[in-house]
């Protein structure tokens, strides 16, 4: 117990020493250029806002970056290039928590819908709160909010393959 | 193609395998298999398929004294068969006596995790496996030394040639062996499988408790739930996720933070599977927790707040007596006494 109580504090000495990370988005996969999104790349970006019925039940406004606008960034096939094989592709978005949603590319892109999902890093002008934040996707429109999903870490474009 | 034809070709080919035989048996794929409410989402690396040879050398190492550095640990020294490989101690001791930081975890349906240990720090199986091998802690050995000693021993190299193709031993090879080994846990036959697949009729209680813990309280339409199923998913009662789930405000142990930097995964850990759980007590990442009563009592009453705890915890559930005993029904419906029994999981060593 003794022994335990000492790597206990060692555990302790070493959480202290944690060196904090910068939050950030990576966007890899079918990609042209992978990403790696620091918030104030992000605030550099094109932004928009879109509004989100959430769990509460109310609206909310969320500003951010389209996701279109990450892939195009990314050199992912959007627009006129998302045709043929290209309309097999997904994104699988991952959160911090290992949570993760899927999309066809083609649910994302101005040349097929209307919606325009985003990565949001604010809502009424503030930063998102601890628990949703730093990034949260933003899909507009949908009975449920289970794919605006919070904290993502990851965006990762794939073919399906079977 | 003439019969006659046919024929000698067949006989070539007859010729041919047996000249071959003894030097480059191919090793027999094994097909694992689990019931399909386990859904397919199984991690099986294409550079270590699981073989029978692969498997039973595996088991045989598990089971391995040499793999330690004093000779007289094992993996089952603290992943033990009858406690669905766990060792019924808060911390249990490395080779060096030191006590582990962690409680040990339960070993079963290892394919669907992806990663592994409490804060996900290993990728698959085979990276988990080099871990307790060479840790101070645990068995305390380096694979160079581990591999020699095998290689030493009189039964090895015939072992690792069937499973591997030829007589090295490697630390490569060991972690491969052990992780095939480690696929073929799965436990799928407690009562609560029997019920899925309609050979069981629960109890009132143990119905109740399946109801509960896959409902969320909705206060409005008079719905009663515990809400487990959130982070603990379908009937494997496994999800792939990191959860803060309310132990402390301020954690001891950071968790998934060590790992990650992010101060949003502060005092995560990942979901524990809670199949044969009744047998793995103490409960949570330190064993803080000597029984599933207080587990329960945990989450119906004693979630501490914190930045990051779960959203999923943040109403507190306050269970009634009787919710609480249908919780329990439900969980130890989720004992697997086959699993704890299968001869095909025991040690070697024994029947020798
Ligand atoms: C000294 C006791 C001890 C020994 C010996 C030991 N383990 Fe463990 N095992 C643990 C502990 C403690 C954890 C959790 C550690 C953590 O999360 O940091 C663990 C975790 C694991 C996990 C992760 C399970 C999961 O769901 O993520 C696997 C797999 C595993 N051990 C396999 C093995 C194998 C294979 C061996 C033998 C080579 C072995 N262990 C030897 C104590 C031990
Ligand atoms: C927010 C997600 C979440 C919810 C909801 C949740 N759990 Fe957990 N559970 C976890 C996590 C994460 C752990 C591991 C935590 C740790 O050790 O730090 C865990 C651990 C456990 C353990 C201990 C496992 C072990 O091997 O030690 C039991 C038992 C358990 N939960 C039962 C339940 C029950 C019953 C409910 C419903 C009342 C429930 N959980 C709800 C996330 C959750």
């Amino acid at each position: 117990m003794i022994k335990n109580c000492f790597l206990g504090l060692l555990l302790l000495m070493g959480i202290n020493a944690i060196a904090q990370q910068k939050p950030v988005v990576k966007v890899s996969g079918e990609v042209a250029r992978p990403l790696t999104l620091y918030p104030e790349n992000l605030r550099q970006m094109k932004r928009t806002t879109v509004s989100l019925k959430d769990r509460d039940g109310n609206d909310h406004a969320y500003t951010g970056v389209p996701v279109q606008e990450i892939l195009e960034q990314a050199g992912v096939t959007t627009g006129k290039t998302l045709r043929g094989e290209n309309l097999s592709k997904y994104l699988l978005v991952r959160c911090a928590d290992g949570y993760e949603v899927l999309f066809s590319l083609a649910e994302l892109d101005s040349s097929f819908t209307d919606r325009v999902v985003i990565l949001a890093d604010e809502s009424g002008g503030q930063p998102l709160p601890a628990g949703k934040g730093p990034f949260r996707l933003v899909v507009p429109g949908e009975k449920k909010p289970a794919r605006s999903s919070f904290q993502v870490t990851d965006m990762i474009i794939r073919f399906a393959k079977d | 193609m003439s019969r006659k034809a046919i024929l000698s070709g067949l006989l070539l080919m007859m010729v041919i395998m047996t000249a071959q035989m003894p030097a480059s048996r191919v090793p027999v794929p094994v097909t694992l298999s689990w019931p399909d409410y386990f859904g397919n989402r199984v991690f099986l690396p294409a550079g270590n398929p699981v073989t029978e040879d692969g498997i039973a050398l595996g088991r045989r190492l598990f089971y391995e004294k040499a793999l330690s550095s004093t000779d007289q640990m094992n993996c089952a020294t603290c992943h033990q068969q009858a406690k669905a490989f766990t060792d019924g101690k808060r911390f249990s001791a490395g080779a060096d006596g030191v006590l582990q930081p962690r409680n040990t975890m339960s070993l079963a349906n290892l394919l669907w995790v992806r990663q592994l240990f409490w804060d996900g720090r290993a990728a698959s199986l085979e990276e988990q496996a080099v871990t307790p091998l060479t840790a101070a802690h645990e068995m305390g050995q380096s694979l160079e030394v581990a591999a020699a000693k095998l290689q030493r021993q009189r039964r090895y190299p015939a072992l690792f040639r069937r499973a591997f193709g030829s007589d090295s031993i490697t630390g490569d090879r060991i972690v491969k062996a052990l992780a095939q080994f480690e696929r073929t846990l799965i436990s799928a036959n407690s009562r609560y499988d029997q019920y899925l697949q309609g050979k069981y009729q629960p109890s009132v209680a143990e119905s109740n408790g399946i109801t509960l813990f896959y409902a969320n309280t909705d206060t409005a339409r008079g719905i009663r739930g515990a809400g487990c199923a959130h982070c603990h998913g379908g009937p494997k009662t496994y999800s792939d996720l990191f959860h803060n789930n309310g132990l402390d405000s301020l954690p001891a142990d950071a968790g998934r933070q060590l790992i990650t930097g992010q101060a949003y995964d502060k005092g995560r850990f990942r979901v524990a599977t809670l199949r044969n759980i009744a047998l793995t007590a103490p409960y949570m990442h330190d064993g803080r927790f000597p029984d599933l009563e207080s587990v329960i009592d945990h989450y119906s009453e004693h979630v501490a707040h914190s930045e990051t705890l779960s959203p999923f915890l943040q109403q507190p559930l306050r269970l009634t007596g009787r919710e609480k005993k249908d919780l329990l029904a439900f969980l130890h419906m989720l004992t697997d006494s086959t699993f704890i029994t299968d001869p095909r999981f025991s040690n070697p060593f024994n029947n020798n």
